[in-house]
């Protein structure tokens, strides 16, 4: 991870409006965030909390009502960015009508990839999201997992520095779920960005180095996922496996019985009580976000 | 008779051209206008600098695109429009084919007048059956692709819009081509078998002139207005010096034999001696060089054609009784054309003639395919146009809204533009709106001048602005009437390049770059994630 960053997020607001142009929904409130290259950064919230339309945002689907994006040095309106990036929607909405190969080719196409390397590429990814089998099929007749590949090997066409993965481990077996998480862990290693949004959140646990959760539009939380999950109040000792007395006598001064300390450390709460705790929060006391002290919010984190 | 539609006005393509650029200027100054208005409203001094900007990116997407990217869009657009079964339309193609000769084979006494069914039947089949698919598909194609959001997967690579307008074109133009290509070949054969082998499926190739009439007087006028409903004729007195005269611009070369071909309209004004017809007789003419040839007089054959072949050496007997002999090309062309009068010789009596109806054939025929095939390509054009439309009207509303909006601009506003290009040039009798609303208030004959003074100018002044807005639309709505080409191939005349191919090429061409400029800028300008 380097302390370059793929995209800039400052003060980001989206509001929707009806047909005669008055305020409808307030989709996105003030966001700033960053995003390194070579992290893995999950944007989590409940539905309707903004993370898809962030998502849109970045990829110029829709425009900001106010704020600035920029993505590897570019305005999210610039179709020249999409050169190295990979977007899995979160259905599939590729053309049902192509077969997996045809699908690939069109995608390749599209980034005037030449026909000897859309081939190899195809052939690759088909490979690696393990649609062989189907590969002649038209995409109608795919399951949902089979479809989610497809998605994700139309995303990575282009051998992309940085993809962009809406849900994507939305309405997997678990099977499938795991094949895309490794998928993720194996594109990080390969270094590349990933951002990811999703509301499953042991999905987002097991992958993500940073998290930002979103509520109501507004960004609640940011930071390491392992630094946010940390119960700041409490310290816990792990021993060896005492005796009756000896825990007896731990309560009073743990020291004396000379116990040898394997590690001391704050427990963790998983990521769902961290999210759960964060909404409550939020629903308690509206209005309040979180918000980057400056140059601190973009700070890199240390791995 | 010929009909109205193939009298043979040539196109001006440089007053085209004009008309063309003016319209678009007008139209592309009012659009920038109206967004720097807009955005500066909105978006306050920043919103001109973001039109700007918007410009300047709409430059470097036209500058940068990728021919790759296009086709790929095309074909897929293709495949689309296969596999949702566009090419069922053969099928109901077939049927009516199978069936059709039940219905048009007749025992007409006159079977030459069956060609002008087949053809018309053909040709109406193909355009009826073609223009509603590629209307659907053209309107319904990104629509459906936002809808169902596939387009997100296009616009989220390096596609630009102008790349997906134009694919989408190419790709729906490509399979209404393929529709057409194999429904023109059908309707060949059939054509071609169902012509009885005593008619001759030939390919005339007229050479059209300019007219002139003379008055009785033997004074530069106009032809006689008889009554007839049809005014694209004008009648030349008998027995006068009323004459037509045509001048027509000849080809390079000089054959052995001129074949004058004509078909006029005879028009009585007493019964005589009704198995005569009208008597007429051509004379060449040599203004420069006084050159006066009366050809030999022959009778007018209604309703069919008049034939008459002019030798290299034209001889005739002068007043004196002094046989004369010219050479056709030395003596009486002259500049590269000839000039023919044509005058009635039965007093009180009238032949209507028009632009039409007078030609020099060029010898030999060409084959009938090669007029079959320019008028399919007429067919062709007007498909192309409406899925440029159709297209681009999916581009900023739904497919239902789209369909309606081609199906008016396409279909209604073909019957407006005689009543908007009279209203433009200020022809319609009665005058505009206004002013037709202030005579029938007064009940004032439309042929009477509206009294002189400050109210006569300020209707008419208040009139223009109406008439502004129609001369616009007449310029928006494109003007099929030229790419309706089967009645000559019916005829058995080839399609005239600059009287119906050339104004066809150029409107479909006129409208091709404001639809992909429309749709670019409809495209990149909305949300295509918009709740």
């Amino acid at each position: 991870m380097s302390a370059e960053p793929v995209i800039q997020i400052r003060n980001l607001t989206k509001i929707y409006r009806d047909f005669w142009g008055r305020k409808k929904v307030r989709a996105l409130n003030s966001l700033s965030l960053d995003v390194y290259r070579g992290e893995v950064f999950g944007l989590l919230g409940p539905n309707g909390s903004g993370k898809t339309t962030t998502m849109k945002l970045l990829l110029g689907l829709l425009f900001p009502t106010e704020g600035d994006i920029t993505i590897l040095g570019r305005p999210a309106t610039d179709v020249g960015k999409n050169e190295k990036i990979g977007y899995l929607p979160e259905e599939s909405y590729l053309y049902r009508f192509l077969n997996a190969d045809e699908t690939l080719d069109f995608y390749g196409r599209l980034f005037d990839m030449p026909a000897a390397e859309r081939k190899r590429r195809t052939d690759e990814l088909i490979k690696e999201v393990d649609i062989e089998h189907a590969r002649r099929r038209q995409l109608k007749e795919y399951s949902k997992g089979m479809t989610r590949r497809i998605g994700l090997a139309q995303a990575l066409i282009n051998n992309p520095d940085l993809v962009l993965l809406d849900e994507p481990t939305s309405g997997l077996d678990p099977q499938g779920s795991r094949f895309m998480k490794d998928l993720i862990l194996k594109l990080k290693a390969q270094g590349k960005t990933v951002v990811m949004s999703s509301h499953l959140l042991a999905d987002v646990q097991d992958v993500c180095d940073r998290i930002a959760i979103l509520y109501g539009g507004e960004l609640k939380e940011l930071g390491r996922v392992d630094e946010l999950l940390k119960e700041q109040g409490v310290t816990q000792i792990r021993t060896d496996k005492l005796t009756p007395e000896a825990i007896a006598e731990v309560e009073a001064v743990l020291a004396k019985h000379n116990a040898k300390v394997q590690s001391v450390d704050h427990p963790t709460n998983s990521l769902e009580e961290l999210f759960l705790k964060t909404i409550r929060r939020s629903q308690e006391r509206p209005g309040q976000r979180y918000v980057p002290e400056g140059a601190d919010a973009a700070k890199p984190p240390q791995s | 008779m010929l009909g109205l539609s193939l009298q043979p006005v040539d196109f001006d393509l440089v007053a085209g051209l004009v008309r063309w650029a003016l319209a678009f200027g007008v139209i592309a100054i009012v659009s920038i206008i109206v967004a720097i208005v807009t955005s500066f409203a909105m978006y306050g001094a920043v919103g001109p600098a973001r039109v700007g900007a918007g410009l300047g990116q709409a430059v470097r997407d036209f500058t940068s695109i990728s021919a790759r990217r296009v086709l790929a869009i095309s074909s897929l657009t293709f495949k689309e429009a296969i596999r949702r079964k566009a090419l069922l339309v053969f099928v109901v193609f077939g049927v009516l084919f199978m069936f059709a000769s039940w219905f048009l084979t007749g025992d007409s006494n006159r079977p030459e007048l069956d060609v002008e069914v087949y053809v018309g039947f053909v040709f109406t089949a193909v355009s009826w059956l073609v223009l509603p698919v590629a209307m659907l598909l053209a309107c319904w194609g990104i629509p459906e692709d936002i809808r169902v959001r596939s387009l997100h997967t296009v616009v989220t690579k390096p596609a630009r819009r102008n790349e997906v307008v134009i694919g989408r074109m190419l790709g729906f133009s490509a399979i209404s081509t393929l529709i057409v290509a194999v429904m023109g070949v059908v309707g060949y054969v059939w054509i071609v078998r169902q012509v009885p082998d005593s008619v001759p499926l030939i390919c005339r190739v007229p050479i059209y002139g300019n007219i002139q009439f003379l008055d009785r007087t033997g004074a530069e006028g106009k032809g006689v207005n008889v009554g007839d409903i049809v005014e694209i004729r004008q009648f030349v007195e008998g027995g006068s010096k009323a004459a037509a005269i045509w001048e027509f611009p000849m080809p390079a070369g000089e054959p052995e034999k001129l074949r004058l071909e004509s078909r006029f309209e005879a028009f009585r004004t007493y019964k005589g001696d009704m198995n005569r017809t009208l008597r007429v007789r051509y004379t060449l003419l040599n203004p420069a060089k006084k050159i006066e040839v009366p050809l030999p007089v022959f009778n007018v054959a209604e309703f069919s054609q008049n034939e008459l072949d002019v030798d290299r050496k034209v001889e005739f007997k002068n007043e004196k009784g002094k046989v004369e002999t010219f050479d056709l090309y030395k003596d009486l062309i002259t500049d590269g054309k000839l000039t023919v009068k044509v005058q009635c010789l039965d007093r009180g009596q009238y032949i209507g003639v028009s632009i039409g109806d007078f030609f020099v054939r060029q010898l030999p025929d060409r084959s009938f395919a090669f007029g079959y095939w320019k008028a399919m390509f007429g067919i062709w054009l007007m498909i192309i146009l409406i899925v440029m439309i159709g297209v681009t009207a999916s581009c900023f509303v739904k497919g239902p809204i789209a369909t309606l909006l081609c199906f008016c601009m396409v279909v209604l506003g073909q019957p407006a533009h005689d009543f908007m290009d009279k209203v433009v040039s200020g022809k319609q009798v009665g005058g505009g709106a206004l002013e037709s609303v202030y005579r029938l208030v007064t009940q004032m004959n439309q042929t009477v001048p509206l009294p002189e003074g400050g109210l006569a100018t300020a209707i008419q002044t208040l009139d223009r602005v109406p008439s502004e807005t129609l001369r616009l639309a007449s310029n928006v709505i494109p003007d099929l009437r030229s790419f309706w080409m089967a009645g000559w191939v019916g005829k058995g005349l080839d399609v005239p390049w600059a009287g119906a191919l050339l104004p066809s090429i150029a409107v479909t061409l006129g409208f091709a770059l404001p639809c992909i400029l429309l749709g670019y800028f409809s495209l990149i300008l909305r949300e295509l994630e918009a709740k």
